[in-house]
């Protein structure tokens, strides 16, 4: 997951602390295993090097291309799992390196959902095109983790990814869960939510960008431009009742750059947004 | 959007219903006012407190209170001095003016007026996973009275944070700075403008030591003791107090002519009391939480080295009202055992002791306390109280210290006082 994953449990012994780890950790490691981009001979490997040809998908691969194709259309096609490759022209290591447009626009005809035929548990891309589920993956982890530890006790859990989490439940032993929400900035760790249901994800990473000519260029990409979205928010954080969600609304959010705050406050969702 | 978003994320979850989200931001701020009434009758003391707490919570549970009250004390207080059949002059405290007190009646000193100003500020944070570190520092300024204190605690939680164990401290330097001088003990109130037996400032310091325990019995049932000890040295005595000196078969204040400026209609001694005392107090409270109700019940044992003991029974039940008021019934009940050296006047016939006091808060009495608190969270969510109490004592002088006509007269007098405190707190 690229990120220190850890499950708490409030109450219950060492013995049951340690199952639910386990059974969370295999879960994690399972689902990495089988999208991660970094791994030869994964699904997300056979799609990503078919040439165009067809690639038959077990049923998971396709709930998670549903759900992709789900955010392509309510996004009007700033979410995109195809983006990725835009990777290859876009390096924020905080120089003013910015690509030129002829990069972008080379890069760009091999950028789009809408290019993609998928039907049927049936994936068919253009040779070229690549697809990387690292913009959902860590979300639906937390989620499948917090099902798995739900299932496994009624011991109140945490299930956190990297600040990605979710709670199986209110605690025993205290009123909430205390979660600090950290930025950058005087403002840090500052904020504290009490959390007894649901999730928090965040995006953002206010360590990724480019600064060129006094402008500064965050990580968010925008598929249909093939540039870093102008004025995107350093960080958001959303609260829902899964991971999965909170995690997706960040992202929206952070696609609408100067309108983020205004979107954000449309959803009715508790949220936190650092410039 | 957000529906959209929430049936693809029931898909690809394969869940039908999701649990709502149930989160809420942690205020940092939280603002706790109030304004209390606490007036005795028969114009006895009058006061308005305005109190105000103010918490700042940190990153890593650390919170910052600061505290300010502002007092304002005016009325009359029993100057000490027995009751005649005749009318009875005194010095003001100051020394520099009269009173007379009407024939029968309690002498009240009605010089009492003062304005109180109190800070406190404590620092409160977790020391590993399991421990909690508090320090504190105090002041507050009377007229005549100056208070500088420190205080620390340390708490532990263990057996998954069921049990909690502490232990703490104060530790407490005040200045007497009575208005006049502080009297020499057992020396008589002289004349207006004779100040040849008082002294300068005292002062005494405090030490208090408490260690707890509590403990959760149940889900409903939260218990908690704890001992204290706590020892005082110094100057303890009030500086505005006397005794009669009474003839040892009448009982009646030996007369005294009054010099030409005015000054005691009788002979009246300067409280004398030890320079040290040790308490010990045992407390314990159960909180029990039914249905929303919430029960709570504690008792307190106290017990001193002036031999007075103590008794407190505190209960408070509070009943919700719909989702946002609730109303709480409290009743105490306090009885005291008089000091060693708590006297009604002082015998002439007899050698005089060496401590006495007549503070009828050093004396054998009961009182209880009962009232009614209404609470309600106002439309932005503000927290809003009224309490209104009744407390009533009374208490006896033990009948072997009233001497002649003593017998026939209230040495002791009822008395009854109205509490009213509106409190609003409110979180940012």
């Amino acid at each position: 997951m690229g990120s220190p994953c850890e499950v708490l449990t409030d109450g219950g012994d060492k013995q049951l602390a340690g199952r639910v780890s386990l059974l969370v950790a295999e879960e994690a490691w399972r689902i990495e295993d089988k999208f991660s981009r970094y791994l030869d001979g994964n699904i997300i490997h056979r799609i990503n090097t078919s040439q165009g040809d067809p690639v038959e998908v077990d049923a998971e691969t396709g709930h998670l291309l549903d759900f992709a194709a789900t955010l392509f259309d309510i996004s009007a096609g700033g979410f995109d799992i195809t983006s990725g490759v835009l990777r290859a022209a876009w390096v924020f290591d905080g120089t003013d390196n910015i690509p030129a447009q002829a990069d972008i626009d080379n890069i760009l005809g091999r950028v789009g959902w809408q290019h993609v035929t998928w039907a049927d548990l049936r994936l068919t891309m253009q040779p070229g095109m690549e697809v990387d589920l690292g913009g959902i993956g860590k979300e639906y982890a937390v989620d499948r983790c917090m099902a798995m530890a739900r299932s496994a006790t009624n011991v109140p859990a945490m299930i956190n990814f990297g600040g990605d989490l979710a709670v199986t439940g209110p605690p025993v032993t205290r009123e909430a869960w205390k979660v600090g929400i950290e930025g950058p900035g005087v403002d840090a760790a500052g904020k504290r939510v009490a959390l007894r249901q649901g999730a928090l994800a965040t995006s953002g990473d206010a360590r990724r960008f480019l600064l060129h000519d006094g402008v500064r260029y965050s990580h968010i990409l925008d598929p249909r431009t093939g540039w870093s979205v102008p004025d995107a928010p350093s960080s958001i954080t959303v609260a829902a009742d899964t991971c999965t969600q909170a995690g997706m609304m960040s992202t929206l959010a952070m696609l609408r750059g100067t309108e983020a705050e205004q979107f954000l406050a449309a959803q009715a969702l508790l949220h936190w947004c650092r410039r | 959007m957000s529906a959209t978003l929430a049936a693809a994320t029931c898909a690809l979850l394969g869940t039908t219903a999701m649990t709502p989200v149930d989160a809420q931001e942690e205020p940092k701020w939280d603002f706790n006012t109030s304004l209390l009434y606490y007036g005795e009758d028969e114009n006895r003391v009058q006061d308005l407190s305005l109190k105000s707490i103010i918490r700042r919570l940190f990153a890593d549970d650390r919170t910052l209170t600061l505290g300010l009250t502002v007092d304002s004390l005016t009325g009359a207080t029993p100057s000490g001095a027995i009751r005649q059949d005749v009318p009875q002059s005194f010095t003001r405290p100051s020394g520099s003016g009269s009173y007379i007190v009407p024939a029968g009646e309690l002498p009240l000193d009605d010089t009492f007026k003062d304005t109180r100003l109190a800070i406190t500020a404590g620092w409160q944070q977790p020391t590993g996973e399991k421990g909690l570190l508090s320090a504190g520092f105090s002041a507050s300024k009377e007229y005549d009275y100056l208070h500088t204190g420190v205080n620390a605690s340390y708490a532990h939680d263990f057996n998954n944070r069921n049990t909690t164990v502490s232990a703490g401290f104060a530790f407490a330097k005040d200045s007497i700075e009575s208005v006049g001088g502080a009297p020499i003990p057992l020396t008589s109130m002289l004349d207006v403008g004779d100040i040849s037996n008082r002294v300068g400032d005292q002062d005494k310091d405090v030490l208090d030591v408490v260690f707890g325990v509590s403990q959760v019995i149940s889900k409903n049932l939260l218990v908690q003791g704890n001992y204290s000890f706590s020892q005082a040295d110094g100057y303890l005595n009030n500086p505005y107090k006397v005794l009669s000196l009474v003839d040892g078969v009448t009982g009646d204040t030996l007369p005294r002519i009054p010099g030409n400026e005015g000054g005691p209609s009788g002979v009246f001694l300067f409280e004398s009391r030890p320079d040290e005392r040790t308490q010990h107090s045992l407390y314990t409270q159960a909180k029990y939480y039914m249905n929303g109700k919430v029960l709570d019940a504690s008792y307190r044992y106290m017990t001193d080295d002036w031999e007075i003991d103590s008794h407190t029974l505190d209960v408070r039940y509070r009943w919700p009202i719909g989702g946002s008021s609730y109303i709480e019934p409290h009743v105490r009940y306090y009885t005291q055992t008089e000091a060693e050296f708590y006297r009604l006047s002082l015998d002439d016939s007899a050698p005089l002791p060496q401590f006495a006091s007549s503070d009828y808060r050093l004396g054998n009495f009961d009182a209880i306390t009962a009232g009614l608190k209404y609470g309600w969270k106002t439309r932005n969510e503000n927290d809003m109280s009224i309490r209104v109490e009744w407390y009533t004592q009374s208490g006896t002088v033990p009948a072997g210290q009233l001497i002649g006509n003593q017998a026939s007269r209230d040495n002791y007098p009822d008395l009854n006082a109205l509490i009213v405190q509106f409190s609003y707190r409110f979180l940012r």
